[in-house]
């Protein structure tokens, strides 16, 4: 009895202190352990697939109507849009200039509870043409960029996180300030002047700030005003997408001469 | 044990379905509740099960929770406990609705650790715990009569 029980506590005392060198592992070393994650996920990967295909088939199914005439309506927005900047352009005399970038689709196969505003990992990498700092939007809203990349898949880190800072304009005044997220499902547009006043609705884009992400690409609408301190007033921003449940992004890729639109 | 790993892929493949949605209960934990209680508990078959759920647990844990360790902490805490409550309770006192209780308080404890060790705890987690609880009395039902059913054919 006793031996027995010796025998048992020895192996629960070794496996506690494999758990607890692991967590440790895990803090010290955040980098090679993701590497094990990625790696369980690939191995994974396999016998989840029809699993994912039949997430997959009911998510369309519930969403195609609303989808649909989500997309009809955005469409309907672009358009207009697009033929006031061609007639402003052609006004203008200027070449319009051609599409040379492409939408990615890819699926999000993996979103840790405890990251879920920070980041979620899709389907689609390296191979696929993915590069790292591409822009990543849903609903024809930008919800992140493309942090890290491996050959098929990448891990794409939210608008939602605070660690993501962005420079954006609101489209309507031109107004430039930072969006930040704040790790618990808000965006905020940082660093506006007290004095400035928005109003509810007003769309912020993009501004423009490097090779990978390009000017004008939606984030959300002005939601309402927070708490002003250093002569600054942050505003918070409702986003266009459906943060809480995303399922299909898509990557925005580089066209073949190397630029976007 | 080939029905646990098993057991622990279905509840792979149901996290994948519903990701977002909902926490899929921990079967593979309840599995391995009940293997313990059904067996035999000597030494040997009590120490294979506490590797086994601290290796189901680690795997779960690179798969979904992004903290090595954890859940197979967890679950050899889980193993432990079991073995310790059956293994002094007197043969006529080992019944399914114990067995029941067992695996529930089990399940409600692995339930929570979660629950307190996500960065932040709100009302969607709070939501996600309750149903995740929910979904698996079913289960716990199920398995009870299985063992009642496995006691009645044993005593007969």
């Amino acid at each position: 009895m006793t031996h027995r029980l010796n025998n048992i506590l020895i192996n629960t005392l070794l496996a506690v202190f494999c758990g607890l060198l692991l967590l440790w592992f895990s803090t010290a070393y955040p980098f090679l352990s993701k590497r094990l994650v990625d790696l369980t996920g690939d191995v994974l990967s396999l016998p989840e697939k029809p699993a994912l295909e039949l997430r997959m088939i009911v998510q369309a199914a519930s969403n195609w109507v609303l989808e649909r005439k989500n997309l009809q309506d955005r469409n309907k927005e672009l358009e207009l849009e697009n033929l006031a900047l061609r007639r402003a352009l052609q006004s203008a005399a200027a070449p319009i200039p051609e599409t040379t970038s492409e939408l990615l689709g890819a699926r999000v196969t993996l979103r840790y509870p405890n990251a879920w505003w920070k980041e979620v990992r899709v389907d689609k990498g390296a191979r696929h043409g993915v590069r790292l700092g591409a822009p990543v939007v849903s609903d024809g809203f930008l919800i992140g960029v493309v942090s890290s990349v491996r050959d098929d898949y990448a891990w794409i880190e939210l608008i939602t996180s605070a660690s993501f800072l962005l420079a954006a304009a609101v489209d309507d005044t031109w107004d430039l300030g930072v969006v930040e997220g704040d790790d618990r499902g808000n965006i905020w547009l940082q660093y506006t002047p007290q004095e400035k006043k928005f109003e509810r609705g007003m769309i912020v884009s993009t501004a423009l700030v490097g090779d990978y992400l390009p000017p004008g690409i939606p984030i959300g609408k002005i939601w309402g005003p927070g708490e002003g301190r250093d002569g600054f007033l942050p505003w918070r921003i409702a986003s266009g997408a459906h943060l809480t449940q995303l399922y299909n992004v898509q990557i925005l890729l580089r066209g073949a001469e190397g630029s976007l639109p | 044990m080939i029905a646990a790993v098993i057991i622990w892929l279905l509840q792979d493949m149901i996290q994948v379905l519903a990701m977002g949605f909902m926490l899929v209960p921990e079967f593979f934990l309840l599995v391995v509740v009940y293997e313990i209680v059904s067996g035999p508990l000597s030494s040997t078959r009590i120490s294979r099960w506490i590797w086994f759920a601290f290796a189901g647990g680690v795997v779960w844990d690179l798969r979904w929770v992004g903290v090595p360790g954890m859940t197979a902490l967890i679950n050899v805490l889980a193993v432990v406990l079991v073995y310790r409550i059956w293994n002094r309770m007197p043969a006529g006192g080992r019944s399914a609705p114990l067995f029941a209780l067992l695996a529930g308080v089990t399940h409600f404890l692995s339930g929570i650790l979660h629950y307190l060790a996500w960065a932040v705890p709100s009302q969607a987690a709070l939501r996600l715990f309750m149903i995740q609880q929910l979904i698996a009395v079913p289960v716990l039902v199920m398995l009870s009569l299985i063992y009642a059913f496995r006691l009645r054919k044993n005593h007969a």
